[in-house]
Protein backbone atom coordinates (compact mmCIF):
# COMPACT_ATOMS: atom_id res chain seq x y z
CA UNK A 1 0.00 0.00 0.00
CA UNK A 2 1.41 3.08 -0.93
CA UNK A 3 1.89 5.84 1.65
CA UNK A 4 -0.19 8.54 -0.09
CA UNK A 5 -3.16 5.87 0.09
CA UNK A 6 -2.43 5.47 3.78
CA UNK A 7 -2.56 8.88 4.65
CA UNK A 8 -5.66 9.72 3.06
CA UNK A 9 -7.44 7.30 5.83
CA UNK A 10 -9.15 8.57 8.15
CA UNK A 11 -9.69 7.51 11.82
CA UNK A 12 -13.36 6.13 12.61
CA UNK A 13 -15.43 8.91 13.85
CA UNK A 14 -14.87 11.86 12.32
CA UNK A 15 -16.07 13.61 10.12
CA UNK A 16 -15.70 16.58 7.41
CA UNK A 17 -18.34 18.44 5.98
CA UNK A 18 -18.03 20.29 2.85
CA UNK A 19 -19.56 23.33 0.70
CA UNK A 20 -23.95 22.93 1.07
CA UNK A 21 -22.95 21.15 4.66
CA UNK A 22 -21.05 22.99 6.46
CA UNK A 23 -23.49 25.76 5.13
CA UNK A 24 -26.57 23.78 7.07
CA UNK A 25 -24.74 23.45 9.99
CA UNK A 26 -23.88 26.90 10.47
CA UNK A 27 -27.02 28.18 9.38
CA UNK A 28 -28.84 25.61 12.08
CA UNK A 29 -25.95 26.56 14.70
CA UNK A 30 -27.10 30.35 13.75
CA UNK A 31 -30.66 29.79 14.33
CA UNK A 32 -30.50 28.54 17.72
CA UNK A 33 -27.77 30.90 19.29
CA UNK A 34 -30.08 33.61 18.32
CA UNK A 35 -32.87 31.94 20.21
CA UNK A 36 -30.11 31.46 22.96
CA UNK A 37 -29.63 34.99 22.76
CA UNK A 38 -33.14 36.14 22.42
CA UNK A 39 -33.76 34.51 25.78
CA UNK A 40 -30.77 36.69 27.30
CA UNK A 41 -28.37 33.91 27.28
CA UNK A 42 -24.39 34.77 27.68
CA UNK A 43 -21.80 32.81 25.33
CA UNK A 44 -19.23 31.17 26.60
CA UNK A 45 -16.14 29.47 24.80
CA UNK A 46 -14.32 27.24 27.45
CA UNK A 47 -10.96 25.53 27.12
CA UNK A 48 -10.96 22.26 24.27
CA UNK A 49 -9.27 20.15 27.25
CA UNK A 50 -9.41 20.97 30.88
CA UNK A 51 -8.21 18.39 33.62
CA UNK A 52 -9.65 15.02 33.11
CA UNK A 53 -11.12 15.11 36.78
CA UNK A 54 -13.32 18.04 36.39
CA UNK A 55 -15.28 15.51 34.12
CA UNK A 56 -15.73 12.29 36.17
CA UNK A 57 -18.95 10.53 36.39
CA UNK A 58 -18.95 6.76 35.04
CA UNK A 59 -20.75 7.55 31.98
CA UNK A 60 -18.14 9.80 30.38
CA UNK A 61 -15.17 8.89 31.91
CA UNK A 62 -15.46 5.53 29.70
CA UNK A 63 -15.55 7.63 26.63
CA UNK A 64 -13.27 10.68 27.53
CA UNK A 65 -10.33 10.88 25.24
CA UNK A 66 -7.31 11.47 28.19
CA UNK A 67 -3.72 12.58 27.96
CA UNK A 68 -0.69 13.23 29.93
CA UNK A 69 0.46 16.89 29.96
CA UNK A 70 3.83 17.23 30.47
CA UNK A 71 3.86 18.34 33.68
CA UNK A 72 3.04 14.42 34.56
CA UNK A 73 -1.54 15.59 35.16
CA UNK A 74 -4.08 14.09 33.79
CA UNK A 75 -5.94 16.26 31.03
CA UNK A 76 -9.18 15.40 29.13
CA UNK A 77 -10.50 16.49 25.55
CA UNK A 78 -13.79 17.82 26.72
CA UNK A 79 -16.61 14.96 26.03
CA UNK A 80 -19.55 17.67 27.67
CA UNK A 81 -19.50 21.34 28.40
CA UNK A 82 -22.22 21.10 31.41
CA UNK A 83 -19.26 20.00 33.85
CA UNK A 84 -16.85 22.77 31.99
CA UNK A 85 -19.70 25.34 32.70
CA UNK A 86 -20.53 24.72 36.09
CA UNK A 87 -16.59 25.02 36.70
CA UNK A 88 -16.38 28.25 35.54
CA UNK A 89 -19.48 29.49 37.13
CA UNK A 90 -18.18 28.51 40.32
CA UNK A 91 -14.75 29.89 39.06
CA UNK A 92 -13.76 32.38 37.07
CA UNK A 93 -17.94 33.91 37.74
CA UNK A 94 -17.37 32.82 41.16
CA UNK A 95 -18.90 36.45 42.12
CA UNK A 96 -21.33 36.85 39.15
CA UNK A 97 -25.09 36.99 41.51
CA UNK A 98 -27.34 33.92 40.39
CA UNK A 99 -29.35 33.40 37.97
CA UNK A 100 -27.03 33.06 35.82
CA UNK A 101 -27.89 32.23 31.88
CA UNK A 102 -24.85 30.61 29.65
CA UNK A 103 -24.95 29.04 26.28
CA UNK A 104 -22.71 26.92 24.30
CA UNK A 105 -21.82 25.61 20.82
CA UNK A 106 -18.98 23.73 19.96
CA UNK A 107 -17.99 20.24 19.46
CA UNK A 108 -16.96 17.59 22.27
CA UNK A 109 -15.17 14.30 22.00
CA UNK A 110 -16.24 10.84 23.27
CA UNK A 111 -14.70 7.55 22.19
CA UNK A 112 -17.70 6.22 20.94
CA UNK A 113 -18.15 3.80 18.12
CA UNK A 114 -20.09 5.24 14.86
CA UNK A 115 -23.60 4.25 15.40
CA UNK A 116 -27.31 5.65 15.12
CA UNK A 117 -26.55 9.63 15.27
CA UNK A 118 -23.39 9.03 17.09
CA UNK A 119 -19.84 10.03 16.31
CA UNK A 120 -16.68 10.53 18.27
CA UNK A 121 -16.41 14.01 17.40
CA UNK A 122 -19.96 15.70 18.49
CA UNK A 123 -21.16 19.36 17.90
CA UNK A 124 -23.72 20.60 20.83
CA UNK A 125 -25.19 23.94 21.29
CA UNK A 126 -26.83 24.34 24.67
CA UNK A 127 -27.45 26.29 27.84
CA UNK A 128 -27.20 26.33 31.49
CA UNK A 129 -29.59 28.25 33.93
CA UNK A 130 -27.57 28.85 37.34
CA UNK A 131 -29.38 29.38 40.49
CA UNK A 132 -32.77 31.47 40.54
CA UNK A 133 -36.10 29.62 40.94
CA UNK A 134 -36.20 25.94 39.96
CA UNK A 135 -39.53 25.59 39.04
CA UNK A 136 -39.52 28.68 36.50
CA UNK A 137 -35.64 27.86 35.55
CA UNK A 138 -36.92 24.35 34.29
CA UNK A 139 -40.06 26.14 32.63
CA UNK A 140 -37.64 28.60 30.96
CA UNK A 141 -35.29 25.93 29.74
CA UNK A 142 -38.13 23.57 28.50
CA UNK A 143 -39.51 26.95 26.65
CA UNK A 144 -36.24 27.65 24.90
CA UNK A 145 -35.69 23.96 23.85
CA UNK A 146 -38.85 24.21 21.86
CA UNK A 147 -38.61 27.62 20.58
CA UNK A 148 -35.56 26.33 18.85
CA UNK A 149 -37.11 23.51 16.93
CA UNK A 150 -40.07 25.41 15.97
CA UNK A 151 -37.07 27.95 14.37
CA UNK A 152 -35.46 25.36 12.80
CA UNK A 153 -39.14 24.21 11.35
CA UNK A 154 -39.35 21.14 12.91
CA UNK A 155 -42.42 19.38 12.46
CA UNK A 156 -43.72 17.42 15.51
CA UNK A 157 -41.24 17.28 18.15
CA UNK A 158 -41.95 16.07 21.71
CA UNK A 159 -40.45 16.46 24.70
CA UNK A 160 -40.64 13.98 27.20
CA UNK A 161 -40.56 15.10 30.61
CA UNK A 162 -39.14 12.54 33.55
CA UNK A 163 -38.18 12.67 36.58
CA UNK A 164 -35.23 11.57 38.79
CA UNK A 165 -36.59 11.63 41.80
CA UNK A 166 -39.55 9.04 40.80
CA UNK A 167 -36.89 6.12 40.65
CA UNK A 168 -34.92 6.74 43.29
CA UNK A 169 -37.48 7.70 45.83
CA UNK A 170 -39.01 4.71 45.32
CA UNK A 171 -35.91 2.62 46.60
CA UNK A 172 -35.00 5.17 49.11
CA UNK A 173 -34.02 2.57 52.17
CA UNK A 174 -34.51 -0.19 50.82
CA UNK A 175 -30.75 -0.96 50.69
CA UNK A 176 -30.90 -2.65 47.64
CA UNK A 177 -27.52 -3.43 46.22
CA UNK A 178 -26.01 -1.98 43.19
CA UNK A 179 -25.74 -4.89 41.11
CA UNK A 180 -29.17 -5.16 41.51
CA UNK A 181 -30.34 -1.31 41.26
CA UNK A 182 -28.34 -1.37 38.21
CA UNK A 183 -30.14 -4.06 36.84
CA UNK A 184 -33.75 -2.82 38.04
CA UNK A 185 -32.78 0.49 36.52
CA UNK A 186 -31.94 -0.97 32.67
CA UNK A 187 -35.49 -3.31 32.91
CA UNK A 188 -37.42 -0.11 33.97
CA UNK A 189 -35.47 1.75 31.49
CA UNK A 190 -36.84 -0.38 28.77
CA UNK A 191 -40.05 -0.58 30.17
CA UNK A 192 -39.99 -4.35 30.51
CA UNK A 193 -42.66 -4.49 33.39
CA UNK A 194 -42.11 -8.45 33.61
CA UNK A 195 -38.59 -7.81 33.71
CA UNK A 196 -39.07 -5.03 36.60
CA UNK A 197 -40.83 -7.60 38.56
CA UNK A 198 -38.65 -10.37 38.71
CA UNK A 199 -35.29 -7.91 39.27
CA UNK A 200 -37.36 -6.93 42.43
CA UNK A 201 -38.26 -10.70 43.33
CA UNK A 202 -35.95 -10.23 46.29
CA UNK A 203 -35.57 -7.10 47.25
CA UNK A 204 -37.42 -6.41 50.01
CA UNK A 205 -39.59 -3.29 49.88
CA UNK A 206 -43.21 -2.10 50.97
CA UNK A 207 -45.93 -3.74 48.47
CA UNK A 208 -46.87 -0.53 47.55
CA UNK A 209 -43.45 1.12 46.13
CA UNK A 210 -43.30 -2.30 44.33
CA UNK A 211 -46.32 -1.76 42.55
CA UNK A 212 -45.30 2.10 41.88
CA UNK A 213 -42.26 0.32 39.91
CA UNK A 214 -43.76 -1.80 37.90
CA UNK A 215 -45.90 1.05 36.90
CA UNK A 216 -43.03 2.59 35.67
CA UNK A 217 -42.96 0.58 32.88
CA UNK A 218 -46.25 2.14 32.07
CA UNK A 219 -46.05 5.53 33.22
CA UNK A 220 -45.48 7.56 29.59
CA UNK A 221 -48.00 9.26 27.59
CA UNK A 222 -49.39 12.95 27.40
CA UNK A 223 -49.27 15.47 30.60
CA UNK A 224 -52.47 13.76 31.77
CA UNK A 225 -50.20 10.52 32.91
CA UNK A 226 -49.23 12.95 35.97
CA UNK A 227 -52.81 12.45 37.30
CA UNK A 228 -52.27 8.80 37.17
CA UNK A 229 -48.56 8.72 38.25
CA UNK A 230 -49.59 11.24 41.65
CA UNK A 231 -52.22 8.79 42.52
CA UNK A 232 -49.81 5.77 42.14
CA UNK A 233 -46.88 7.35 43.63
CA UNK A 234 -49.06 8.60 46.76
CA UNK A 235 -47.15 5.92 48.81
CA UNK A 236 -43.99 7.49 48.60
CA UNK A 237 -43.45 11.30 49.68
CA UNK A 238 -40.03 11.67 47.54
CA UNK A 239 -41.97 10.22 44.44
CA UNK A 240 -44.67 12.09 44.71
CA UNK A 241 -42.91 15.29 45.30
CA UNK A 242 -41.19 14.58 41.78
CA UNK A 243 -44.18 14.34 40.34
CA UNK A 244 -45.26 17.41 41.83
CA UNK A 245 -42.44 19.30 40.29
CA UNK A 246 -43.51 17.88 36.95
CA UNK A 247 -46.93 19.01 37.12
CA UNK A 248 -46.11 22.49 38.18
CA UNK A 249 -43.80 22.80 35.20
CA UNK A 250 -45.92 20.40 32.78
CA UNK A 251 -49.24 23.16 33.64
CA UNK A 252 -46.74 25.75 32.81
CA UNK A 253 -45.95 24.34 29.21
CA UNK A 254 -49.59 23.51 28.29
CA UNK A 255 -50.72 27.41 29.41
CA UNK A 256 -47.69 28.63 27.10
CA UNK A 257 -49.29 26.87 24.48
CA UNK A 258 -46.97 24.26 24.36
CA UNK A 259 -49.69 21.76 25.17
CA UNK A 260 -49.16 19.21 21.99
CA UNK A 261 -45.33 19.10 22.61
CA UNK A 262 -45.34 18.27 25.78
CA UNK A 263 -45.17 14.51 27.06
CA UNK A 264 -44.00 12.68 29.89
CA UNK A 265 -41.97 9.12 30.18
CA UNK A 266 -41.45 8.52 34.12
CA UNK A 267 -39.72 5.58 32.89
CA UNK A 268 -37.19 7.91 32.25
CA UNK A 269 -34.50 7.01 34.42
CA UNK A 270 -30.86 7.27 33.00
CA UNK A 271 -28.67 9.97 31.81
CA UNK A 272 -25.52 11.52 33.21
CA UNK A 273 -25.62 10.37 36.40
CA UNK A 274 -24.92 14.51 37.49
CA UNK A 275 -28.84 14.70 36.69
CA UNK A 276 -30.64 15.35 39.96
CA UNK A 277 -34.32 15.80 39.16
CA UNK A 278 -36.10 16.84 35.72
CA UNK A 279 -34.80 14.95 32.93
CA UNK A 280 -36.27 15.44 29.08
CA UNK A 281 -35.45 14.54 25.76
CA UNK A 282 -36.64 15.78 22.81
CA UNK A 283 -37.82 13.30 19.97
CA UNK A 284 -39.41 14.22 16.25
CA UNK A 285 -41.00 11.88 13.66
CA UNK A 286 -38.53 10.93 11.15
CA UNK A 287 -35.71 10.00 13.65
CA UNK A 288 -35.28 7.01 15.52
CA UNK A 289 -33.36 8.92 18.63
CA UNK A 290 -33.50 11.83 20.49
CA UNK A 291 -32.38 15.12 18.87
CA UNK A 292 -31.52 16.74 22.14
CA UNK A 293 -32.26 16.86 25.93
CA UNK A 294 -31.47 18.04 29.50
CA UNK A 295 -32.06 18.03 32.94
CA UNK A 296 -31.31 19.36 36.12
CA UNK A 297 -28.04 19.41 38.43
CA UNK A 298 -28.59 20.29 41.54
CA UNK A 299 -25.50 18.83 43.08
CA UNK A 300 -22.55 19.44 40.25
CA UNK A 301 -21.83 23.27 41.41
CA UNK A 302 -21.03 21.78 44.43
CA UNK A 303 -18.42 20.15 43.58
CA UNK A 304 -16.02 23.20 42.40
CA UNK A 305 -17.22 25.07 45.53
CA UNK A 306 -20.56 27.12 44.89
CA UNK A 307 -23.70 25.22 45.50
CA UNK A 308 -26.13 26.37 43.28
CA UNK A 309 -29.04 24.58 41.66
CA UNK A 310 -28.85 24.11 38.11
CA UNK A 311 -30.70 23.09 34.61
CA UNK A 312 -29.68 22.52 30.92
CA UNK A 313 -30.41 21.60 27.62
CA UNK A 314 -28.07 20.74 24.53
CA UNK A 315 -29.24 19.90 20.62
CA UNK A 316 -27.05 17.73 18.90
CA UNK A 317 -26.14 19.84 15.38
CA UNK A 318 -25.59 16.33 13.54
CA UNK A 319 -28.79 15.15 14.50
CA UNK A 320 -30.93 18.87 13.88
CA UNK A 321 -29.57 18.38 10.66
CA UNK A 322 -29.85 14.67 9.85
CA UNK A 323 -33.61 15.18 11.28
CA UNK A 324 -34.06 18.33 9.02
CA UNK A 325 -33.21 16.54 6.22
CA UNK A 326 -35.34 13.71 7.01
CA UNK A 327 -38.50 15.77 7.49
CA UNK A 328 -37.24 16.90 4.10
CA UNK A 329 -37.82 20.99 5.16
CA UNK A 330 -37.06 23.50 2.65
CA UNK A 331 -33.83 23.39 1.15
CA UNK A 332 -31.05 25.45 2.53
CA UNK A 333 -30.88 29.18 0.27
CA UNK A 334 -28.12 28.58 -2.21
CA UNK A 335 -25.59 31.31 -1.94
CA UNK A 336 -25.69 34.56 -4.81
CA UNK A 337 -24.04 33.12 -7.71
CA UNK A 338 -20.28 34.67 -8.00
CA UNK A 339 -19.59 37.43 -10.37
CA UNK A 340 -16.39 36.51 -12.59
CA UNK A 341 -13.83 38.85 -12.69
CA UNK A 342 -11.01 38.23 -15.03
CA UNK A 343 -8.55 41.00 -16.81
CA UNK A 344 -5.72 41.28 -18.98
CA UNK A 345 -4.18 43.55 -16.14
CA UNK A 346 -4.00 41.93 -12.63
CA UNK A 347 -4.35 45.12 -11.01
CA UNK A 348 -6.70 46.36 -13.01
CA UNK A 349 -8.27 43.34 -12.46
CA UNK A 350 -8.03 43.15 -8.67
CA UNK A 351 -9.29 46.89 -8.55
CA UNK A 352 -12.77 45.68 -10.26
CA UNK A 353 -13.24 42.71 -7.87
CA UNK A 354 -12.35 44.96 -4.59
CA UNK A 355 -14.93 47.45 -6.13
CA UNK A 356 -17.37 44.59 -7.08
CA UNK A 357 -16.81 43.24 -2.83
CA UNK A 358 -17.01 45.91 -1.40
CA UNK A 359 -20.74 46.69 -3.27
CA UNK A 360 -21.27 43.48 -1.50
CA UNK A 361 -21.18 40.98 -4.75
CA UNK A 362 -19.46 37.60 -4.36
CA UNK A 363 -16.86 37.54 -6.39
CA UNK A 364 -14.97 34.92 -8.13
CA UNK A 365 -11.78 35.82 -9.17
CA UNK A 366 -9.81 34.47 -12.22
CA UNK A 367 -7.66 34.95 -15.00
CA UNK A 368 -10.03 33.76 -17.87
CA UNK A 369 -9.07 30.03 -17.48
CA UNK A 370 -11.57 28.77 -15.02
CA UNK A 371 -15.37 29.53 -15.45
CA UNK B 1 -49.96 7.74 9.75
CA UNK B 2 -49.39 3.91 9.42
CA UNK B 3 -46.42 1.95 11.35
CA UNK B 4 -43.45 0.07 10.40
CA UNK B 5 -42.79 -3.57 12.04
CA UNK B 6 -39.64 -5.18 11.80
CA UNK B 7 -40.11 -9.67 11.80
CA UNK B 8 -37.71 -11.89 11.18
CA UNK B 9 -38.77 -15.05 9.26
CA UNK B 10 -37.04 -17.44 11.06
CA UNK B 11 -38.07 -19.52 14.37
CA UNK B 12 -40.28 -16.56 15.72
CA UNK B 13 -42.33 -16.27 12.69
CA UNK B 14 -45.44 -18.75 13.47
CA UNK B 15 -45.42 -17.63 16.99
CA UNK B 16 -45.89 -14.13 15.89
CA UNK B 17 -48.50 -15.29 13.04
CA UNK B 18 -50.43 -16.68 15.71
CA UNK B 19 -49.98 -13.13 18.12
CA UNK B 20 -51.16 -11.34 15.22
CA UNK B 21 -54.41 -13.46 14.59
CA UNK B 22 -55.52 -13.95 18.18
CA UNK B 23 -54.75 -9.67 18.53
CA UNK B 24 -56.98 -9.21 15.31
CA UNK B 25 -54.24 -7.91 12.99
CA UNK B 26 -53.62 -8.02 9.86
CA UNK B 27 -50.49 -10.32 9.02
CA UNK B 28 -48.95 -10.82 5.32
CA UNK B 29 -49.32 -14.46 4.16
CA UNK B 30 -46.03 -16.99 4.43
CA UNK B 31 -46.23 -17.91 0.82
CA UNK B 32 -44.56 -13.95 -0.84
CA UNK B 33 -41.41 -13.63 -0.68
CA UNK B 34 -41.69 -9.82 -0.34
CA UNK B 35 -39.55 -8.32 1.94
CA UNK B 36 -41.56 -5.05 2.75
CA UNK B 37 -44.92 -6.01 2.51
CA UNK B 38 -48.25 -3.04 3.69
CA UNK B 39 -50.79 -4.51 4.28
CA UNK B 40 -53.59 -2.01 5.79
CA UNK B 41 -52.13 0.67 8.31
CA UNK B 42 -49.34 -1.67 8.85
CA UNK B 43 -45.99 -2.02 6.58
CA UNK B 44 -44.06 -5.36 8.04
CA UNK B 45 -39.82 -5.67 6.79
CA UNK B 46 -38.53 -9.25 6.74
CA UNK B 47 -35.47 -9.06 7.89
CA UNK B 48 -32.53 -11.30 9.56
CA UNK B 49 -33.60 -11.88 13.37
CA UNK B 50 -30.26 -10.39 14.40
CA UNK B 51 -31.29 -7.06 12.53
CA UNK B 52 -34.67 -6.47 13.89
CA UNK B 53 -33.10 -4.66 16.90
CA UNK B 54 -30.92 -2.32 14.35
CA UNK B 55 -33.96 -1.58 12.40
CA UNK B 56 -35.58 -0.45 15.67
CA UNK B 57 -33.14 1.29 17.34
CA UNK B 58 -32.91 3.45 13.95
CA UNK B 59 -36.56 4.32 13.69
CA UNK B 60 -36.61 2.42 10.39
CA UNK B 61 -39.21 0.28 11.83
CA UNK B 62 -41.39 1.45 14.69
CA UNK B 63 -41.49 -1.88 16.34
CA UNK B 64 -40.67 -5.07 16.19
CA UNK B 65 -40.18 -8.92 17.55
CA UNK B 66 -37.16 -10.05 18.76
CA UNK B 67 -36.06 -13.11 21.01
CA UNK B 68 -34.38 -11.64 24.31
CA UNK B 69 -31.14 -13.52 22.76
CA UNK B 70 -31.15 -11.71 19.85
CA UNK B 71 -31.76 -8.16 21.81
CA UNK B 72 -29.35 -9.28 24.26
CA UNK B 73 -26.14 -9.61 22.21
CA UNK B 74 -27.38 -6.31 20.01
CA UNK B 75 -27.52 -4.34 22.90
CA UNK B 76 -29.53 -2.03 20.85
CA UNK B 77 -31.13 1.44 22.94
CA UNK B 78 -35.48 0.30 22.19
CA UNK B 79 -37.67 -0.26 24.67
CA UNK B 80 -38.99 -3.64 25.49
CA UNK B 81 -42.74 -3.45 26.77
CA UNK B 82 -44.22 -6.94 26.13
CA UNK B 83 -42.80 -10.12 26.93
CA UNK B 84 -44.89 -12.15 24.40
CA UNK B 85 -44.28 -15.70 25.64
CA UNK B 86 -43.35 -17.32 22.60
CA UNK B 87 -40.25 -18.77 21.58
CA UNK B 88 -39.03 -19.58 24.77
CA UNK B 89 -35.12 -21.17 25.28
CA UNK B 90 -32.04 -20.80 27.12
CA UNK B 91 -29.31 -19.52 26.42
CA UNK B 92 -26.42 -21.84 27.96
CA UNK B 93 -22.48 -23.22 27.99
CA UNK B 94 -22.41 -26.59 26.44
CA UNK B 95 -19.45 -28.65 25.87
CA UNK B 96 -18.48 -32.40 25.04
CA UNK B 97 -19.94 -35.06 26.89
CA UNK B 98 -17.92 -36.03 29.66
CA UNK B 99 -15.35 -33.81 28.96
CA UNK B 100 -13.12 -32.70 32.05
CA UNK B 101 -13.70 -29.15 30.67
CA UNK B 102 -15.23 -26.62 33.30
CA UNK B 103 -14.87 -22.88 32.81
CA UNK B 104 -13.18 -21.87 36.23
CA UNK B 105 -10.40 -24.65 35.70
CA UNK B 106 -8.87 -22.98 33.05
CA UNK B 107 -6.62 -19.86 32.42
CA UNK B 108 -8.49 -19.16 29.46
CA UNK B 109 -12.37 -20.20 27.73
CA UNK B 110 -11.65 -20.83 24.46
CA UNK B 111 -15.38 -20.51 23.05
CA UNK B 112 -17.18 -20.89 19.62
CA UNK B 113 -20.72 -18.87 19.59
CA UNK B 114 -23.07 -16.88 17.45
CA UNK B 115 -23.63 -14.37 20.69
CA UNK B 116 -19.60 -13.14 20.91
CA UNK B 117 -20.85 -10.12 22.99
CA UNK B 118 -22.93 -12.67 25.64
CA UNK B 119 -20.18 -15.07 26.03
CA UNK B 120 -17.67 -12.48 26.73
CA UNK B 121 -19.79 -10.65 29.29
CA UNK B 122 -20.82 -14.30 30.95
CA UNK B 123 -17.14 -15.14 31.57
CA UNK B 124 -15.45 -11.66 31.85
CA UNK B 125 -18.13 -10.84 34.31
CA UNK B 126 -16.83 -13.75 36.29
CA UNK B 127 -13.37 -12.89 36.41
CA UNK B 128 -12.55 -15.47 33.24
CA UNK B 129 -10.38 -15.01 30.62
CA UNK B 130 -12.00 -15.79 27.21
CA UNK B 131 -11.48 -16.24 23.61
CA UNK B 132 -14.47 -15.91 21.66
CA UNK B 133 -14.52 -17.82 18.16
CA UNK B 134 -17.08 -15.85 16.46
CA UNK B 135 -19.18 -18.60 14.19
CA UNK B 136 -22.08 -17.56 12.07
CA UNK B 137 -23.48 -21.38 12.43
CA UNK B 138 -23.47 -24.87 13.40
CA UNK B 139 -21.72 -23.88 16.60
CA UNK B 140 -22.14 -27.33 18.36
CA UNK B 141 -19.30 -28.94 15.61
CA UNK B 142 -16.93 -26.36 17.25
CA UNK B 143 -15.82 -28.13 20.76
CA UNK B 144 -15.13 -31.95 19.18
CA UNK B 145 -13.37 -30.31 16.15
CA UNK B 146 -11.42 -28.76 18.87
CA UNK B 147 -12.16 -25.35 17.83
CA UNK B 148 -13.14 -24.13 21.12
CA UNK B 149 -13.39 -26.07 24.36
CA UNK B 150 -17.33 -24.92 24.95
CA UNK B 151 -19.89 -23.01 23.20
CA UNK B 152 -22.65 -20.77 24.09
CA UNK B 153 -26.08 -21.04 21.81
CA UNK B 154 -29.73 -21.29 22.87
CA UNK B 155 -31.03 -24.27 23.90
CA UNK B 156 -34.87 -25.40 23.25
CA UNK B 157 -35.61 -28.97 24.01
CA UNK B 158 -31.69 -29.95 24.11
CA UNK B 159 -31.87 -32.53 21.34
CA UNK B 160 -29.16 -30.71 19.27
CA UNK B 161 -27.06 -30.94 21.93
CA UNK B 162 -27.61 -34.38 22.85
CA UNK B 163 -27.49 -35.41 18.69
CA UNK B 164 -23.51 -33.99 18.79
CA UNK B 165 -22.39 -35.02 22.00
CA UNK B 166 -22.65 -31.97 24.21
CA UNK B 167 -23.93 -31.15 27.26
CA UNK B 168 -24.95 -28.07 29.30
CA UNK B 169 -22.53 -26.95 32.24
CA UNK B 170 -24.16 -23.72 32.92
CA UNK B 171 -26.77 -21.09 32.30
CA UNK B 172 -26.18 -17.68 31.01
CA UNK B 173 -29.63 -16.45 30.32
CA UNK B 174 -33.38 -17.30 29.50
CA UNK B 175 -35.00 -15.84 26.36
CA UNK B 176 -38.47 -15.53 24.55
CA UNK B 177 -39.68 -13.47 22.13
CA UNK B 178 -40.02 -9.35 23.00
CA UNK B 179 -41.83 -6.74 21.31
CA UNK B 180 -39.43 -3.80 20.67
CA UNK B 181 -40.69 -0.39 20.44
CA UNK B 182 -38.09 2.54 18.63
CA UNK B 183 -37.87 4.91 21.50
CA UNK B 184 -39.03 8.39 19.21
CA UNK B 185 -42.10 6.28 17.35
CA UNK B 186 -42.95 5.54 21.12
CA UNK B 187 -43.58 9.49 21.61
CA UNK B 188 -44.06 10.65 18.48
CA UNK B 189 -46.25 8.50 17.44
CA UNK B 190 -48.07 7.60 21.04
CA UNK B 191 -51.56 7.28 19.52
CA UNK B 192 -50.74 4.49 16.83
CA UNK B 193 -48.02 2.77 18.75
CA UNK B 194 -50.32 2.68 21.52
CA UNK B 195 -53.27 0.70 20.35
CA UNK B 196 -51.00 -1.37 18.60
CA UNK B 197 -49.10 -2.62 22.30
CA UNK B 198 -52.18 -2.64 23.46
CA UNK B 199 -53.70 -5.00 20.91
CA UNK B 200 -50.73 -7.06 21.81
CA UNK B 201 -50.89 -7.07 24.94
CA UNK B 202 -54.26 -8.84 25.39
CA UNK B 203 -53.57 -11.53 23.16
CA UNK B 204 -50.53 -12.38 24.78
Amino acid sequence: MDGAHRLAQIPPGVQCFVGDEARRRRRIEGVVVSVFEGWDYEEIIPPLFDYADVFTGDALSSKTYSFVGRDGSVLALRPDFTSLLAKIAAGRLRERPAPIRLYYSGEVVRYEPPKAGRQSELFQMGLEHLGGDPRAADAEVLTIAAECLERLGVRGFVLTLGHVGVFTGLLAGSGIDEARLEQLRERVEVKDEAGIRRALAAVDIPPEARRALERLATLAGGPEVLDDAAETLACCPAAAEAVGELRTVSTALVRAGLGAHVAVDLGEVRGLDYYTGLVFRVFAPGLGFEVGGGGRYDTLLGRFGRPLPAVGFMLGLDRVALLLARQNEERDPAPATAEMVTGRNLGEALAEARAKRAAGARVRFGNGEER
Amino acid sequence: MSLTVALSKGKLLAGTQELFGRAGLPFPDGESRRLVVSLGELRFLFVKDMDVPTYVEYGVADCGIAGRDVLLEAESDVFEPLDLGFGRCRLVVARPAGAHFAPDGSSTVRVATKYPKVAAGHFLGRGLSVEVVRLAGSVEIAPGLGLADCIVDVVETGRTLRENDLEEVEDVAESSARLVVNRASFHAQRTELSSLVEALRRAV
